[in-house]
């Protein structure tokens, strides 16, 4: 608009125009309110200089009502699809927008009105009775409030077919609308119907509202059919909707740590918070593997043999709760304490140990795989396919800071953290510039080198830990000879865990020492690379102990799963001292270090990486453990409650948040796929191995591949494989009937060749055909990744034309100038005479008159179209009477829809006024009003509309189109902006007449005034005449 | 527990647990935190609706609040009057969008309002000026305010008008899952 450009503080029309189009995309319902109307848009502009003051003014008014509704336009451009429509805040963007809305145009009728009553008059000094549109706005929104969903993201034509609605229109619209989503919500089921509710965005109050209607709808239709069944079926929804939330309720009072955690997020933020979720994580599943055999492998051992079967001189010495051997090796600790036989023969039901094993220790891997792929394939798709490494400054910007954290220094340093990031970022931009080859060889030189070094070292721990192992069998058989059990013997099996801890507490130091001397281009590389590196380090310890076990200790000694069962326990416990000392030298002395003797080295960071794969690490023994030694999960939870609070102490103590706010989702879901691909599938196949192979050692006199069950201990015992349990258990059931079932499909489908076959066959058409969609899908969305592209460069384009094309007609009009002087002289006069033949109207035909016109003095207009109708019929009406030299508006012949028309007019009309004003400065066309962002199609209409018009003019000056009386009045616009472009005219004429009324209507605001000001300027033209006359 | 008949009745109990992400005791726990706030003003009984509302000044103290750099913008963007008082409701609403259940969408919506400063529904450059001020401390100087808002414009600009538009800023949210934790406030 013209004020705008007085403050010459938007210089590039494109942004205005682009402004205009993208705000368009959302008229809410609520914003129709504000801006529906495109037509509206001239008359702020000559409200606030054209029509008072004549446009040579334009530059010299800067003050009064002028910059104030700069500066409100400026903060508050325009009203907000969001804050109007949601929260009822339009009372403040509408009551800081007065001229450029057209906002409450149905409450404002009696101000048109009144305007015209002033009009009659020629009281051009009194101030109209405006009614401030914020304190009716404001009211309006509060009332429509509530349809938040459908307004958020508004459809484009919504505005156009909204031209002249009415206020009940809109609000009948908005109840439909509400209705609708009521009715929408009504059909959904109970569950989806609360999530639906609960997702809309709409404040508390909306939400309560709709939901009262959808719960009264509903009631109101079963009272209509009701029947037993449907009431029957509404109490046993409700009661299990009941019992739900007391169940999230229970779930939550038993959340374990939820202060802590709050503490840890507050302090250190999500990244190091998400360290701490894994390890509850990882404790639940520790949690429910401790339930599930307790509860039905050792209580049923328990009850029936309640005291262990302990040799005599064995007594508990103290030492086993680190060596677990010992006194232990004989408790329902491990496999070796648990009987074979069917129990409760006498009265009791029937319990067969063998199976319970079985199917206690299946069941759990089963549900430990199922979760872990649950939630790693969850993890998957919400946060790691979706990720994309491209956004880097406005993820920072928008996306990085942490909510959760309150503590004021995490803040502070947090802070300083995105700062530096920020400039690194900035300096990294700016050095792109490739390296020479020389340097990159010498990088994939260092690369080469550190990954074979690191993967050397990695072979050569677990070669040792392979001799290590070795020597232990060596010094077992020794002590085994001399039936010593002195406390040194068994403080010596702890040599081979301390040695596999200590491995796993310094080769990951002296990895992530590699970091100095690679260059990564990318932080997050490194850290793949470290975490990948103490994966394959971790793994190939792991791998070349079950070796051990399977291959030596299987054929060495007679309770072998007892044996392994202990060696993972002292595992378990001396991984829990590293720990511990680990962070207790590690993180206390490195922070001692840093802030007493060496400033430069500084408090150390939490590494979250490192420690997680700690975790992952303590959870794979568990799990390899879960066979040999169904209790090793009460170590487990214990070693992991203890960690927590451990690691919580030494992280507020000694830690200081990490550096890099690094994307802690994604590392989560690389954590998750860690634990599950190498860890838990790791444990699973070495169970497997253990459960499965078939012993041979009957039939060959080789054992090394036979991994029987021992032959004097654990349930297993005298059986060639813990599956041929169920060999029996199946022969057992063959006789009995009602069975038979189970038989067959152990015959045939557990045991049979051919169903794993054809299930591993559907499951490959499967994954070969989502892969095949996955494609698809991955095409579809660059496609509709481009076309947003393609959009906004029409935009562009469209707007670049359409400035060009300004540009271009300022030019022609500059060169007719002259030419144009002489016709708008004429013009004016037919402009007077039609002024005049209205007054002449009206005082003729008083108030019917032969067109039907309610006439505008002293009378009631009931609406502003009509009021605007007259204008133009009265001008009509000067035109058929005075045929003269009259010029009239060029219109374009084609019967294009109202609501196109409309605009074309308003294109001609802001067109018009902008080469009137001449090019001192350089318009921002900006039409805010306009409903036609998204259809661009529209805008083109407009510009060839606009072109052909111009054309016709270059031709035909006057060229003159009777338009108007045969247009249905269903356009008030375009109703408008014929008198627009008649006042207009007159106002070029009214140049050279200085109007001496225009300053007199500072506090004039809103569409009212804006006609107000019309018809002020028009009778001002029609006076001077007058005088001239 | 024993008291919370004298809180909320049951149905606008129900109505909270079916409108937001909290249970029962959330709320009430809520409500707690809300009077804390101003003991005076907000009456321990809710059962017939009291129109009370708490002045953003007050609501800002909240230790959850306290440092946030947005804190006065979160409030703003959640009371409905716009000048950041808050009713019960409006508490409500604004710690269950902020809360670990609430959706994505949901969540991306009111984060926009709230990066949205000047309240034009885009996120021009002048909007992510102050953000990064705020996320600074101002320690930037005002070539590399520029240079960065600029930069991330670019990045996250699909449609070209360079400025941010809810669908730019749900788009980018989409390929950054880390939001969904960090814009979450425990209470």
């Amino acid at each position: 608009m013209s004020h705008y450009n007085n403050t010459g503080e938007y210089n590039n029309p494109a942004y205005h125009d682009s402004d205009t189009l993208e705000i368009d995309r959302s008229p809410s319902r609520k914003s129709q309110s504000h801006h529906s109307n495109p037509h509206g848009n001239p008359y702020p502009r000559d409200d606030g200089a054209g029509g008072q003051r004549g446009r040579s003014d334009l530059q010299q008014l800067p003050g009064g009502v002028q910059s104030s509704y700069d500066d409100a336009q400026e903060r508050v451009p325009w009203g907000g699809w969001q804050e109007g429509s949601w929260r009822g805040r339009d009372s403040i963007p509408m009551g800081l927008l007065p001229p450029r809305s057209e906002s409450p145009r149905w409450q404002q009728h009696d101000l048109n009105h009144s305007g015209y009553q002033i009009d009659q008059a020629t009281h051009y000094d009194t101030t109209p009775p405006v009614r401030l549109p914020s304190a009716t706005s404001g009211h309006v929104s509060m009332r429509f409030r509530g349809s938040r969903k459908m307004s958020l993201f508004p459809v484009g034509e919504a505005a156009l077919g909204n031209l002249g609605l009415s206020e009940d229109d809109i609000r009948n619209e908005m109840e439909n609308e509400e209705q609708h989503l009521v009715k929408e919500l009504v059909a959904m089921s109970t569950r989806d119907r609360i999530k639906a509710i609960r997702d809309l965005p709409m404040s508390f109050d909306d939400k309560k509202h709709i939901r009262g209607q959808v719960l009264a709808l509903k009631s109101f239709k079963k009272s209509r059919h009701l029947n037993c069944f449907s009431d029957c079926s509404t109490t046993v929804s409700l009661a299990f909707r009941r019992c739900g939330a007391n169940m999230t309720l229970a779930r939550q009072t038993l959340e374990l740590w939820r202060g802590t955690m709050k503490e840890v997020g507050g302090k250190f933020g999500t990244g190091v918070l998400s360290y701490f979720k894994f390890l509850k994580w990882l404790l639940m599943f520790n949690i429910f593997s401790f339930l599930v055999n307790f509860g039905f492998i050792t209580i049923p051992q328990l009850i029936y043999h309640p005291t262990p079967d302990i040799p005599t001189g064995v007594s508990f010495k103290g030492l086993e709760i680190l060596t677990g051997a010992g006194y232990f090796s004989h408790t329902v600790m491990y496999y070796g304490g648990y009987s074979n036989k069917t129990q409760g023969t006498g009265g009791w039901p029937e319990y067969n140990m063998q199976l319970a094993y079985f199917f206690t220790i299946a069941a759990y891997m089963v549900l430990c795989g199922a979760a872990l792929i649950y939630s790693m394939a969850s993890s998957f798709r919400k946060k790691y396919v979706l990720a994309d490494s491209g956004l880097g400054g406005a993820w920072q910007l928008l996306c990085s800071w942490d909510f959760s954290v309150t503590n004021e220094r995490a803040v502070r340093q947090r802070k300083n953290n995105l700062r530096i990031q920020l400039k690194e970022s900035l300096s990294e931009k700016f050095q792109v510039a490739l390296l020479p080859l020389t340097e990159r060889l010498k990088h994939y030189g260092v690369f080469l080198g550190t990954w074979l070094l690191s993967t050397g070292m990695a072979l050569g721990c677990g070669a040792s830990v392979y001799f290590l192992c070795q020597y232990d069998t060596w010094r077992t058989r020794q002590s085994a000879d001399k039936a010593s059990g002195s406390l040194l013997e068994e403080a010596a099996t702890l040599l081979l865990p301390f040695v596999v801890s200590l491995i796993n507490l310094v080769v990951p130091l002296f990895y992530s020492l590699f970091k100095k001397i690679e260059h990564y281009s990318n932080p997050r590389m490194q850290v793949y690379a470290i975490i990948v590196r103490n994966v394959i380090l971790k793994m190939s310890i792991l791998g070349i102990l079950c070796y051990y076990w399977m291959k030596d200790v299987a054929n060495t000694f007679s309770c072998w799963e007892s044996i392994v069962g202990q060696a993972l326990y002292r595992l378990v416990i001396v991984d829990f001292l590293f720990i511990m000392l680990g962070s207790f030298f590690g993180e206390f002395l490195s922070n001692v270090i840093g802030t007493k003797c060496i400033q430069s080295l500084g408090v150390p960071e939490f590494d979250v990486a490192r420690n997680v794969l700690d975790l992952i690490y303590a959870q794979t023994l568990a799990w390899i453990g879960i066979y040999f030694s169904p209790l090793l999960p009460v170590i487990q939870i214990i070693k992991f409650f203890i960690l927590f609070y451990l690691k919580k102490v030494s992280l507020t103590q000694n830690c200081q948040p990490p550096r890099r706010a690094g994307r802690a989702a994604q590392m989560q879901t690389i954590f998750i796929a860690i634990l599950f691909f190498p860890s838990f599938v790791g444990a699973l196949s070495m169970v497997a191995y253990t459960v499965w192979t078939i012993s041979n050692c009957h039939v060959s006199p080789d054992p090394s591949p036979s991994l029987p069950p021992s032959d004097n201990c654990g349930p297993f015992r005298g059986l060639n494989t813990t599956f041929s349990a169920i060999q029996i258990w199946m022969d057992d059931l063959n006789g009995v009937d009602g069975f038979q079932w189970i038989v067959w499909i152990y015959q045939h489908v557990i045991r049979s060749e051919i169903f794993y076959f054809l299930v591993s066959l559907i499951i490959l058409v499967f994954i070969y055909i989502f892969r095949q969609i996955t494609q698809g899908r991955k095409l579809l969305i660059i496609l509709l990744r481009q076309q947003i592209v393609n959009e906004g460069k029409d935009k562009a384009f469209l707007l670049e034309k359409l400035q060009t094309l300004q540009k271009s007609k300022q030019n022609k009009q500059k060169k007719k100038k002259q030419a144009r002087k002489r016709q708008e002289n004429e013009s004016s006069t037919g402009m007077l005479q039609a002024l005049l033949a209205r007054q002449r109207l009206e005082q003729e035909h008083g108030d019917s008159s032969s067109f039907g016109v309610p006439m505008p003095s002293g009378h009631s207009v009931s609406t502003t179209s009509s009021a605007l109708m007259q204008a133009m019929l009265a001008r009509q009406y000067a035109e058929d009477q005075d045929v003269a030299s009259y010029r009239g508006v060029p219109f374009p012949a084609d019967p294009a829809p109202a609501s196109s028309s409309a605009l074309i007019q308003a294109m001609q009309a802001r067109q018009r006024a902008e080469s009137q004003n001449e090019d001192e400065f350089y318009r921002a066309p900006v039409q805010s009003q306009n409903p036609v962002n998204a259809l661009p199609s529209a805008m083109i209409q407009v510009m060839q509309a606009r072109q052909r018009v111009e054309s016709e003019q270059e031709e035909d000056e006057f060229y003159r189109a009777p338009v108007h009386s045969e247009h249905p009045v269903s356009s008030t616009s375009s109703a408008m902006m014929q008198v627009m472009q008649a006042r207009l005219r007159a106002e070029e004429e009214s140049e050279f007449y200085r109007a001496p009324a225009s300053s007199q209507h500072p506090d004039v605001s809103g569409t009212g005034s804006a006609l107000i000001q019309a018809m002020l300027a028009r009778q001002q033209v029609e006076e001077e005449y007058g005088d001239r006359y | 527990m024993g008291n919370k008949q004298t809180i909320f009745t049951d149905e606008q109990l129900d109505a909270y647990q079916d409108c937001t992400f909290f249970t029962r005791k959330e709320i009430l726990r809520l409500h707690g935190r809300y009077h804390e706030l101003a003991p005076h003003l907000v009456p321990m009984d809710y059962t017939n609706e009291p129109d009370v509302t708490i002045p953003l000044a007050l609501i800002v103290s909240m230790p959850e609040l306290n440092e946030n750099p947005f804190r006065n913008r979160i409030v703003e963007s959640f009371s409905e009057d716009g000048a950041g008082n808050l009713s019960f409701n409006d508490f409500v609403d604004m710690f269950s969008v902020l809360s670990e259940t609430a959706p994505r969408e949901l969540k991306a919506i009111y984060a926009f309002k709230i990066y949205d400063f000047n309240v034009d529904n885009f996120l021009c450059k002048e909007d992510l000026e102050k953000t990064l001020n705020k996320l600074t401390r101002e320690e930037l100087s005002p070539e590399e305010v520029t240079l960065v808002c600029e930069k991330a414009i670019e990045e996250a600009d699909l449609d070209g008008d360079s400025k941010l538009s809810f669908a730019d800023f749900e788009n980018m949210i989409t390929r950054a899952p880390d939001f969904l934790s960090t814009f979450h406030i425990r209470i």
